[in-house]
């Protein structure tokens, strides 16, 4: 288990985090510049931070308590950079040696190979990383952090400057990685999509804070709040007041529009009636002309085509175009609308969030 | 040219050697600190690694008798183990060595400072100790910024004369080394003889920078001017099997 609680200011903002991980996939997601990088290297002991605590199982790697602050190169930590920082001036071999120097001559090369081989990089030893290219470049710095067998790898941003074909290739090859590699892959990221697709836990940043941490389906489905909604792609928030508390259920009215809706409950939560919160949904769930129960009539503002889906967008009737609802509908189910038409927009129960605000 | 004759040629190629040695070593150590160090005065101490380049030498000359005089600290220091370095070979290499030292810093700090830190930062990771980064990453990076820097302080070191002359002096077969034999050979009108060590001069200055510049671009050249080759092909071959 990794361990972390750290406190460290920065220009502008104080970095204040604390979480703990299993041998699994973290994604770090949040905007630019919120201290995702920085926690990163936090954990592997390139920067100090101010306060705080970080072990690896029962190893205490950093204790300002105590005092402890053990050196990177004794963390035992593999790190691929965002521009994967391989050394320019040394092959591919040695770049990938680099970590097991210190070993006998045959078992350097026989690790190397083995690397060489599992990363497709074959044929590529004798390159210098100028004349590779940038998915090869990735490879090499993942065996290269990987080869010194560490017990956690740490990604920034691995997917940011790559094209689209080789993104996909190499999010598939970290997956294939989690399952030969046994220790904690934390990974920083600004696209949800990838956060989703290679992790099974995800911490929420925003400005250093942690705003949400935990399982993907419930960071996803089930955000705490506005921000960490809206930071994983939540586009509609509705205000409404509670107006009956069932055992699995809710029943809520819009504010102002008098709409009445229902939304599912997790068992646990407490709400009272009276209460005045907010109702979120995510685009992709809402659907259209259904027969299904909270439906809302709405008008529809605008139709943005993508490649795979429809983005409509439309003001809830009686709103005066203020209150607006996105929803993604995919290209294969027949939409024929244009603005100014009016329909109904179904919001299934159980994929309404509600949050305290 | 007469064994006399060479003998200005081999004072200047020995002090002009062993100031850039020297140079080498301590324009390295500096730079080094300078590049990575964080900490009060900094400015006013690369100031003050500057002002040789920007001094008179004759300033610089007036500046090292009064340290290196009888009555100068390192003098009197120097003197309490009974030497004295003024109107001596040693001197010629102070000189060289003072005018030579900002050229070599400020070569090797602007290589250091142009390192990527994440490439030195990543040794970190890989178990590198801060000596084996410095060998292995940082020195090899900034080699070329390093050469650069080590032949134009050689370079100044042969040429150097003010300093010199005034730290010195022109004691044939000790002190005088070919810059300072040029010139009292002009104004003695043997114009004749001061030709001989010009051209020998400029061809040792010619020659150690084609040299310098042909060993600093015969060591990177293979990484330094590499271009993929090889575009990435979509699907490699045994892959999604």
């Amino acid at each position: 288990m990794l361990d972390i609680e750290i406190k460290k200011s920065l220009p502008g903002f104080k970095l204040e985090v604390s979480f703990a991980v299993e041998r699994e996939i973290l994604a770090i997601l949040g905007p630019s510049g919120c201290g995702k990088t920085m926690t990163l290297k936090c954990i592997a002991g390139l920067i100090q931070a101010d306060e705080g605590r970080i072990a690896l199982d029962d190893r205490l790697l950093f204790d300002s308590g105590s005092g402890v602050n053990i050196k990177s190169r004794e963390r035992n930590m593999g790190f691929v950079f965002q521009n994967y920082a391989l050394f320019p001036h040394m092959d591919v071999f040695n770049n990938i040696a680099f970590g097991i120097r210190q070993l006998p001559v045959e078992d350097i090369k026989e690790k190397v190979r083995l690397w060489l081989q599992k990363m497709r990089l074959s044929g590529l030893e004798k390159r210098f990383p100028g004349q590779l290219s940038a998915g090869q470049q990735q490879r090499v710095a993942l065996a290269r952090a990987l080869v010194s067998e560490p017990e956690v790898l740490l990604l920034d941003e691995p997917f940011s400057a790559l094209d689209s074909i080789v993104k996909e290739r190499l999010e598939e090859e970290l997956l294939e990685i989690h399952e030969f590699f046994p220790g904690h892959i934390l990974f920083v990221t600004h696209n949800l999509a990838e956060a989703y697709k290679l992790s099974s836990k995800i911490a929420v940043y925003e400005a250093g804070r942690l705003l949400q941490f935990g399982e993907k389906e419930k960071v996803v489905n089930r955000p705490s709040n506005r921000v960490a909604a809206r930071l994983t792609g939540v586009k509609n928030f509705l205000p409404a007041v509670v107006q009956e508390v069932e055992s699995s259920s809710l029943n809520l009215e819009l504010s102002g529009l008098g709409t009445r809706l229902k939304a599912g409950k997790v068992p646990g939560e407490k709400w009272e009636s009276g209460q005045v919160v907010n109702l979120g949904i995510r685009p992709e769930y809402i659907r259209i002309n259904d027969n299904g129960e909270n439906l809302i009539a709405v008008l529809v503002e605008e139709v943005i085509e993508e490649i795979s889906s429809y983005i409509i967008r439309c003001s809830l009737a009686g709103s005066g175009g203020e209150k607006i609802l996105e929803a993604r509908i995919p290209r294969t189910e027949a939409v024929n609308l244009s603005q100014g038409d009016s329909c109904q927009f179904c919001l299934p129960a159980d994929k309404i969030f509600i949050m305290l605000e | 040219m007469t064994e006399a004759e060479l003998i200005p040629i081999w004072i200047s190629l020995k002090t002009a050697g062993t100031a850039t040695l020297i140079t080498f070593i301590l324009g390295i150590a500096a730079a080094r600190w300078m590049a990575y160090g964080d900490f009060k005065g900094k400015n006013l101490l690369d100031g003050l690694f500057i002002l040789p380049l920007v001094l008179p030498p004759t300033v610089l000359g007036f500046g090292l008798l009064l340290i290196f005089g009888k009555n100068g600290p390192l003098g009197q220091l120097l003197l309490y183990f009974d030497k004295t370095v003024i109107f001596s070979w040693s001197a010629t290499v102070i000189a060289s060595t003072v005018v030579a030292f900002p050229l070599m810093y400020q070569a090797t700090r602007a290589a250091f400072e142009q390192i990527q830190p994440n490439l030195e930062d990543a040794a970190r990771t890989l178990g590198a100790k801060e000596w084996t980064v410095f060998w292995k990453i940082s020195m090899p990076l900034a080699w070329p910024g390093i050469a650069a820097g080590t032949i134009l302080a050689f370079a100044r070191s042969l040429g150097e004369f003010g300093a010199t002359l005034m730290l010195a002096g022109n004691i044939p077969g000790r002190t005088q080394t070919a810059p300072l034999a040029i010139y009292f050979a002009v104004e003695a009108g043997r114009s004749d003889q001061a030709l001989k060590w010009v051209l020998a001069i400029l061809l040792i200055s010619f020659a150690s920078i084609i040299a310098l510049n042909y060993w600093k671009s015969r060591q990177y050249s293979s990484w330094r001017n590499g271009q993929p080759v090889v575009k990435e092909v979509v699907i490699d071959a045994g892959y999604r099997n």
